[in-house]
């Protein structure tokens, strides 16, 4: 399938090992990336807290361009943050009319228009919704086989439920699970999986924000996972990048890899780790990289 | 020991306006509720609230449409009192911060409602009754130096001296099963209603007729207690109310063949009538075979535009959404006439003073009466308001030139092992739910819509063998922090003896009037009828019925269509 | 009647015993509530179960409770709908969470959601004399307030508000939802004391961590991050104040990174939120974030050229042009769904109109669905 591809910001900036496996793992799933590369940022929450229209406005223009790739099929994003910032200000310009005829005359400098109902999905939904987990199955190599992965989504991908599309057709908020045991992989259940990593607060309340990574890392780790997996980069980062700062805030050792999720399916393609850029993890994902074909190894030492 | 000028039992909007008007003059005021002050069951009235603000309207014109609501059993110096009263009243409200609907000049604005010759309702969307109580817990809030909550304490008796004084109340901190004397100077009861004495009701599950069986049985009288209102639009099953102003804007009940029979029933106000008039006609079309298999008419709220319904009915749309799986925006939905309010209640003058010297009552508890055989939509949060505050005032002003009372706190230990009895009653008896589901149906079989001489009897021997069996129910929890079973016995009482009142009404009045029709006496008899009827208990146990005339100023009954 | 298992949390606290969990098996249509299986319980097998409840139709607020995990009320949630997502077939009731529990599924609200409550001077505070007659206020500003005006006070935000569970002195959703009624009032005298108030308590509304738990918990739409964000857009955008968590400056600091760059450059947002790259807020920050910085690096990560040299974007003369198009208006514009609603879908193609007076039934409607005359036949629902 041919999709407008919007990569987001932080995976083409603090994350490019996202958008580097992204980019390795779309072929393997036919599916065809045609970059919106004149798409700018989609505001993440900010600039909607900011002014309303003008993250609409943005996001708008966003999706007239995916609307104008001749023959995609949808647009695909690769961030939580991003699926939950766009699906915000399309509900309001869905909603109406009147409204939308407004946001499209400031796009009409440009020549865009945005037509109502744009299909915007994010990586994860687009894998279990349009190109199937049976087809997913099929195509594992190496099946993650004694991997325990914690799923963390990332807020703005599963709240709030009815502006997600979540409900028990589209059970949304379990499709990490579903993925994680398609690829072979065994799902860890622990307290922290939908809550929130912190990142939205890093300048705003430091040790608050630091906490909440802090803690869910350590509650995947009480459960006995092997790593995290994440959909959203700015998750990542709190989870990742800040790692270091959230041990210390929880006074406690942390140590535990955080995955992409295009890494995750990649390992079980059969793509090689540092292909998928995961040594530019801060957390290094020892026991994820030292694996072959069997049994991994539980989280050691050897973090940094 | 706590002692206050004033003392309010119930926190629902008569009880909190009742405090900030004592407060305003000058008394020490405390205010009691069993359950948070913002959970009262004011919080339910939906539509709004009545009062002849506009200047194209008349206090004349809203105290008629009360009086021939009220199939003229209501007290006209009452009712006047209430209609004069009442555009200050939304200007007070407003004033405090109430977010009253604007129209386009930004003034305050109206929307239609059942039984009036104006549009003179004035609301929130249709959460009238929340945004009032809510609005007015932000005054209490704000005078907290001034009133003192007691939040989450039942009364459990009324406390009264030799000489017949009321002089406060026991009340049980529900958080540790304490016990405390509450002596007051006066004391304002504010309890709501009665509607758990049938099932199903629209009324919650904290309307068990406290303050109306408190006041019974200190001596008090009640007044009416057979008008129990009826509304015609609540969910089949549970209850739940579907608020007038849907009728308001424009909504039409249909039976199951499509007919839009109030038509006949009404021909000029329709779904406007008076609820008594409406729930009547909907209960005959059912009766007769034009109904829904499951009892019920339909009420078709798709006739209003969408956005509108949106705007001011929010609340139905969640209900309709959530309690019957339906949209109204797009589809009719199903519903009955449900027990919904008591026009009866203790008997209070103009001031809400009661017989009883210091005993005061404001609200649904009391019976003033404003509301007579029936209550006009959106008169209920005006009278809780216009009685709150005259019986807050008033109580202030007795409180200044007298000694404050001081109960023994032997009391407190006979009213400790009372419960205490309650709680160690050996189980074998029925439960308490049980007796209150087959009060509740029966009542809602016998003492409905329609009732007549043998159903009635046959209720009163009910209820008093259900009086029986409650001496012998047991609870379960044996603990004192929440001890929420406990209270339950202790309402059970006082819903019986309530239950039975309102069934000793029935029987007495040998009249149809306002909410009361016997088939057996179809007709109104002014002649014989156009009084109140008083039921007390004089010292012993054995009530007595009395009656008192109705007091009339302006307006002759006449025969009542609309 | 279908059955369903509840597993209720107990907690007597006379007995000195931890919380325990007891299943009930109670039998009620699937549509009846979680409440309604909660009291047949307590009528049938064990009346000391504790459980606040009132009105049974989610208007009083009493019966919050978490039910499999999510927080809301008691009366508001179908058997039938919790049974569904109930692990091993039984639903799981427990009290809210962040305030403390009494018994049972009664939790301590005086303790945290109402004194949070208070913290906000939840009373109105006009300037001056009340007028003659009412206040003059325009329609839609008590419509907008009509949606914080909505709210219950049940505490479902409160029960799951993650900034609270790591920050219990986060004044919290509820009663910012409760600032916004004030401060959305004209007839209040005191909008800019109070956003300066909660801009300034550093676990005030700049504090929220923006996880959308209290939009989904809220039954009754008021939506309080929602209403967080228009107070943080009122204080900053109209107000300019400057809070001490630095909420207000990361927030232009975004907003001015991407007018510049399209793309977000990172590098110049966490300096640009304390103030700049050499401001004294920002160095302490920038210094305490080197060791990170440099793991970065050493990974390959990042580079130092990525870093600091912005990115370019194609088209990004459009993108500033839609800055200042929208900034250059003299009004901020918001649309409320909650007040708006969503456009019907018009049938063949015909313009929607719009009615909307007062108590007007005029004949604008594009209501779909039966026609006047007869209503449809509808299976009962109760």
């Amino acid at each position: 399938m041919k999709v407008a591809y919007w990569p987001g910001c932080v995976s083409r900036g603090f994350t490019p090992e996202l958008h580097g496996s992204m980019e390795l793992v779309a072929p393997l799933l036919d599916i065809e990336l045609v970059e919106l590369d004149r798409a700018c940022c989609t505001g993440a929450g900010v600039i909607a807290e900011h002014n309303q229209e003008l993250a609409d406005t943005l996001n708008a223009r966003t999706f007239a361009m995916a609307q104008a790739v001749e023959g995609a099929d949808m647009m695909m994003n690769i961030c939580s943050t991003c699926q939950g910032a766009q699906s915000e200000c399309q509900e309001r310009l869905d909603a109406n009319a009147e409204y939308r005829a407004h946001v499209n005359e400031t796009l009409s400098g440009e020549s865009l228009h945005y037509e109502k109902g744009i299909t915007n999905k994010h990586f994860l939904w687009l894998m279990v919704e349009e190109i199937g987990l049976d087809a997913i199955a099929a195509k594992v190599v190496k099946p993650l086989t004694g991997l325990k992965v914690g799923p963390f989504y990332g807020c703005y991908i599963v709240r709030p439920t009815d502006r997600l599309g979540i409900d028990d057709d589209n059970p949304r908020d379990t499709y990490l699970t579903q993925l994680i045991e398609t690829l072979g992989g065994t799902v860890v259940d622990y307290a922290g999986s939908h809550k929130c990593c912190g990142f939205p607060i890093i300048t705003m309340n430091k040790a608050a924000s630091l906490k909440q990574a802090g803690r869910h890392i350590g509650d995947a780790i009480d459960a006995d996972a092997d790593c995290l997996v994440t959909p959203c980069p700015l998750c990542h980062l709190n989870l990742d990048l800040q790692q270091p700062l959230a041990q210390k805030e929880v006074g406690r050792d942390l140590g535990l890899p955080i995955l992409h999720l295009p890494q995750l399916v990649g390992l079980a393609f059969g793509l090689e780790p540092k292909a998928l850029g995961l040594s530019k993890h801060v957390v290094k994902p020892t026991s994820v990289i030292d694996w072959s074909t069997s049994v991994v190894a539980g989280v050691g030492d050897g973090g940094w | 020991m706590p002692a206050h000028d004033v003392l309010i039992i119930g926190a629902g909007l008569a009880g909190q306006r009742a405090a900030l008007a004592a407060a305003g003059e000058g008394a020490t005021v405390a205010i009691m509720s069993k359950v948070h002050p913002v959970r009262s069951h004011s919080n339910a009235a939906a539509g709004g609230i009545n009062a002849a603000l506009n200047p194209d309207d008349s206090w004349e014109s809203h105290a008629y449409d009360t009086v021939k609501g009220s199939d003229y059993l209501g007290d006209q110096d009452a009712i006047e009192i209430m209609c004069r009263e009442a555009p200050d009243e939304v200007l007070q409200l407003e004033h405090w911060g109430v977010t009253f609907h604007r129209n386009d000049e930004g003034l305050l604005g109206t929307r239609a409602f059942g039984g009036a010759s104006a549009a003179r309702t004035y609301y929130v969307a249709d959460i009238t009754g929340q945004a009032l109580l809510h609005v007015l817990y932000e005054q209490l809030m704000k005078f907290h130096e001034q009133i003192d909550r007691y939040e989450e304490w039942f009364v459990t008796s009324l406390l009264t001296d030799d000489a017949g004084n009321c002089t406060g109340a026991l009340a049980r901190n529900i958080r540790d099963g304490s016990i405390e004397v509450f002596n007051a100077k006066n004391t304002i009861l504010a309890s709501g209603g009665a509607g758990q004495c049938f099932k199903p009701t629209t009324n919650a599950l904290i309307c068990t007729g406290d303050g109306i069986a408190q006041a019974y049985r200190i001596g008090a009288p009640l007044m009416d207690m057979e008008m129990i209102q009826y509304h015609p639009t609540t969910l089949a099953g549970n209850g739940i109310l579907i608020t007038e102003g849907a009728r308001g804007e424009g909504a039409h009940l249909y039976n199951a063949k499509g007919e839009r029979f109030m038509e006949k029933y009404a021909p000029n106000k329709l779904e406007l009538a008076s609820r008594d008039v409406v729930s009547r006609a909907e209960q005959t079309e059912i009766n007769e075979g034009r109904g829904f298999p499951d009892g019920t008419v339909a009420l078709d709220i798709t006739k209003v535009p969408r956005k509108r319904t949106l705007e001011a009915l929010r609340e139905i749309v969640n209900i309709g959404r959530d309690f019957a799986g339906v949209d109204i925006t797009r589809e009719p939905i199903h519903i009955k006439p449900g027990c919904h309010y008591i026009m009866g209640g203790v008997k209070t003058d103009v001031d809400g003073a009661t017989p009883i010297p210091g005993l005061y009552a404001a609200g649904e508890v009391a019976c003033v009466s404003v509301h007579g055989g029936n209550r006009l939509g959106a008169n209920s949060l005006l009278d809780t308001l216009i009685f709150g505050k005259r019986s807050g005032v008033h109580a202030a002003h007795r409180a200044r030139t007298m000694a404050m009372p001081n109960a023994s706190h032997s009391r407190v230990d006979d009213e400790r092992a009372s419960i205490d009895a309650i709680i160690r009653r050996e189980s074998g008896g029925r439960r308490i739910s049980e007796i209150k589901d087959e009060l509740g149906e029966m009542m809602n079989d016998k003492v409905a819509v329609f009732r007549d001489q043998a159903g009635l009897t046959e209720a009163l021997d009910i209820v008093r063998r259900l009086k029986e069996e409650a001496t012998g129910a047991a609870v379960d929890d044996r603990g004192t922090v929440f001890n929420q079973d406990v209270l339950g016995a202790i309402e059970l009482g006082y819903m019986l003896d309530v239950a039975e009142t309102i069934v000793m009404g029935a029987l007495e009045r040998k009249e149809s009037r306002g909410a009361q029709f016997r088939l057996d006496f179809p007709k109104r008899n002014d002649e014989e009828w156009l009084k109140h009827i008083n039921i007390a208990r004089n010292g012993g146990d054995e009530p007595s019925i009395s009656y008192s005339p109705v007091t009339m100023t302006q307006w002759e009954p006449q025969e009542r269509t609309y | 009647m279908p059955e369903y298992t509840l597993k209720i949390r107990r907690y007597t606290p006379e007995t000195g015993e931890a919380a325990y969990w007891e299943d009930f098996t109670v039998d009620l249509d699937g549509h009846r509530s979680v409440l309604d299986g909660i009291l047949q319980a307590k009528d049938r097998f064990d009346g000391s179960i504790g459980i606040r409840c009132s009105c049974r139709a989610a208007i009083c607020g009493s019966c919050g409770v978490r039910i499999n995990g999510r927080p809301g009320l008691a009366c508001h949630m179908h058997l039938e709908e919790a049974a569904k997502r109930a692990g091993d077939g039984k639903i799981i009731v427990e009290p809210m969470g962040n305030m403390p529990v009494l018994k049972d599924l009664i939790v301590d609200m005086d303790a945290v959601h109402w004194k949070k409550m208070r913290r906000v001077t939840p009373w109105l505070l006009p300037d001056g004399e009340p007028p003659e007659r009412e206040y003059v206020v325009p329609k839609e500003s008590m419509v907008d307030i009509t949606q914080t005006m909505a709210c219950i006070q049940c505490g479902a935000c409160v029960s799951d508000c993650l900034s609270m569970e790591v920050d219990p002195e986060f004044i919290g959703p509820a009663a910012l939802a409760k600032a916004y009624r004030f401060v959305g009032d004209p007839r209040d005298g005191q909008q800019f004391e109070r956003l300066k108030d909660l801009s300034e308590d550093p676990h005030g509304i700049y504090d929220c961590t923006h996880c959308f738990n209290c939009i989904e918990a809220c039954p009754k739409g008021v939506a309080p991050m929602s209403q967080i964000m228009r107070l943080r857009r009122i204080s900053g955008g109209d107000h300019h104040i400057e809070d001490r968590n630095n909420g207000y400056r990361h927030e232009k600091a975004f907003v001015k990174n991407i007018e510049k760059n399209g793309i977000l450059m990172e590098a110049d947002l966490l300096p640009d939120s304390y103030g700049g790259k050499f401001h004294p807020r920002a160095v302490p920050e920038l210094v305490g974030s080197l060791p990170v910085v440099l793991t970065a690096l050493r990974r390959g990560k990042v580079t130092l050229k990525k870093a600091l040299i912005p990115h370019k974007l194609e088209g990004q003369k459009s993108v500033k042009k839609i800055f200042d198009t929208v900034h250059d208006r003299d009004e901020r514009y918001e649309l409320n769904l909650y007040i708006s609603g969503t456009d019907e879908e018009p049938e063949h193609g015909s313009e929607r109109t719009d009615s909307g007076e007062d108590g007007a039934a005029a004949g604008t409607t594009t209501a779909q669905g039966s026609p006047s005359s007869s209503p449809p036949e509808r299976s009962p629902n109760s």
